[in-house]
């Protein structure tokens, strides 16, 4: 059992960090946009009691895990199920529990790494002023805030046809980012995208770690709003999950 | 011994369609059969069923004396299923891997290269292999776990003659090793190349079954077939000398026997008014396709 756990954990890990769209879109793009924003404005010009070099850091971080568990684990979900993968597992000792427990532990995984990679590019090409311990908090706050998105991905997982799950995915992690003020902050966007905004776990999932950087907790709206809409979306698409199989 | 497959009394329906209708099946352990039958005939809802994937409608599949789909039995089964693509991101290597991981007695990977004949590309993504080696990669996966019970739906889909030919070999070697083996195909001389057993499906019904050397002999059968002014019942026409079949067709009666001279004679001295006589001798795919055609006139005896 525990060996054919790590063998899954170890194939699936291979597996994102081998894709072209893992190195394109959790990697490269967060990256780029990170350096463009913080350079149009400004490395060290501030905002919200810190500088931008710090504030889209975590913004960027955020944007890249977001689409990295929507996408990684979303929209391969789809596709797994419509090319006769999880047909193909279905019939193999490997039971679902294993299954999905190894999928979820490898995306955890490649998430630290994505943090890693983000905050150490970030942190040897900019003078970013954090203490130690912020860093560690703001990457745990994200690392564990990423589950939420696991679930939203999960959700996204139960559609068949894998073209919808990109399409859907594709607009999720695009509006989750934008509306949610990670590219540009709410008080900037119009003011009826803002109060849209600030209601979306992107945001909270964000805010959390802009109120780490400036010497703050994060707020306990972005607890709630973060775990709330995790466990909603995991009790959903465990409903829709077990009515399938029931049929 | 305990039975590799039965089925009893299957029915398996997708809403008003009735894609396996009453079907009775029983395979010996350490056999190779072959389900033959058109596209469409309900040998792949057959097979999902023995796998335990689908439920049936009605009736029973139980596989090395077990109901299927038991956690035991996917230790012990393999299966190839049609239609699955290649895992992305993983090397030919690395899924053979993967796969030996799932099982407590797994086959060694040298064997599972052997078989698949991929030694020069295990280190190749899989998802840039060709069709046919494809195709193969899903073999070895099936037999990752040393399975008893081998089940094969459509293999040579994709394979050219001489693929095909090895592949045959290949699972007789498998066969020889004590294992059962059921594929599914609708290639006639497939069967009868590779299976001890051949069960033909039309209509979700097994409709003959029996060894090839049994189902060949059908096809020694010569036809006779005439016009009649006055034809007795259907009935009356298998008690003719040598008439294994019969069939109408129209105006025309044609009548399947071993030999037809004694028949002819018989023939010409009744009072059926016969003209217009044509006598063939039938072909092996003559045989297949009036046992799977939409002739529902054909009765065999």
């Amino acid at each position: 059992m525990l060996h054919m756990f790590v063998a899954q954990t170890k194939a699936e890990s291979i597996r994102i960090i081998r894709s072209p769209f893992f190195l394109l879109f959790s990697i490269a793009m967060p990256l780029a946009f990170y350096f463009l924003f913080a350079s149009m404005n400004g490395v060290d010009k501030s905002i919200k009691s810190t500088t931008w070099g710090v504030f889209s850091l975590m913004s960027m971080t955020a944007f890249s895990l977001i689409g990295t568990a929507v996408s990684q684990f979303g929209i391969r979900l789809s596709f797994e199920h419509q090319d006769g993968w999880v047909r193909l597992l279905k019939l193999t000792p490997l039971s679902p529990a294993v299954w999905i427990g190894s999928k979820i532990v490898s995306q955890m995984a490649v998430h630290l790494i994505v943090i890693v990679v983000i905050f150490l590019s970030a942190g040897l090409v900019h003078d970013i002023q954090l203490t130690a311990g912020q860093w560690i908090l703001c990457g745990l706050w994200l690392w564990i805030g990423s589950i939420s998105f696991l679930a939203l991905g999960a959700l996204l997982g139960t559609l068949k046809n894998a073209n919808t799950s990109v399409a859907i995915g594709n607009v999720l992690q695009m509006g989750l980012a934008i509306v949610g003020g990670l590219w540009m902050p709410l008080s900037t966007l119009p003011s009826w995208m803002g109060s849209v905004g600030e209601w979306l776990p992107s945001h909270r999932y964000a805010n959390g770690a802009w109120n780490m950087i400036a010497g703050q907790n994060p707020a306990s709206i972005d607890f709630i709003i973060l775990t709330g809409c995790g466990l909603l979306f995991m009790l959903l698409s465990i409903y829709i999950y077990n009515r399938r199989d029931a049929v | 011994m305990t039975k590799a497959i039965e089925c009893i009394n299957l029915v398996k329906k997708f809403g008003d369609y009735c894609a396996v209708d009453h079907m009775n099946l029983s395979f010996e352990q350490g056999q190779i059969t072959a389900l033959l039958g058109p596209n469409g005939a309900g040998k792949t809802t057959t097979i999902s069923m023995i796998l335990g994937m689908i439920k049936p409608t009605s009736g029973e599949v139980r596989v090395l004396g077990m109901p299927s789909g038991t956690k035991e039995l996917r230790q012990r089964v393999g299966a190839l299923l049609q239609d699955v693509k290649a895992a992305d991101g993983l090397t030919v290597k690395e899924v053979l891997q993967l796969f030996r991981n799932y099982y407590r007695n797994p086959m060694s990977l040298e064997r599972l290269l052997d078989i698949s004949g991929l030694h020069g590309d295990v280190k190749r993504r899989a998802s840039t292999l060709s069709g046919g080696q494809r195709r193969r990669l899903a073999f070895a996966q099936s037999l990752a776990g040393n399975p008893e019970l081998l089940l094969l739906d459509e293999p040579t889909v994709g394979m050219d003659i001489e693929a095909r030919g090895r592949f045959w070999d290949t699972i007789q070697a498998l066969a020889s090793d004590g294992r059962t083996v059921l594929l599914t195909t609708h290639h006639l001389e497939e069967a009868d190349a590779v299976a001890d057993h051949i069960a033909v499906i039309a209509r979700g019904q097994v409709v003959a079954e029996g060894t090839p050397e049994r189902l060949k002999a059908q096809t020694a059968l010569r036809t006779v077939s005439f016009r009649a002014a006055n034809a007795p019942a259907e009935q009356e026409w298998l008690t003719l000398p040598g008439v294994e079949k019969a069939e109408c067709n129209g105006e025309r009666i044609r009548l399947y026997a071993q030999e037809t001279d004694v028949l002819l004679f018989t023939l010409m001295q009744s009072e059926w008014g016969i003209s217009d006589i044509d006598i063939q001798s039938a072909s092996l795919e003559d045989t297949f396709r009036s046992l799977t055609g939409s002739n529902k006139q054909a009765i065999i005896r």
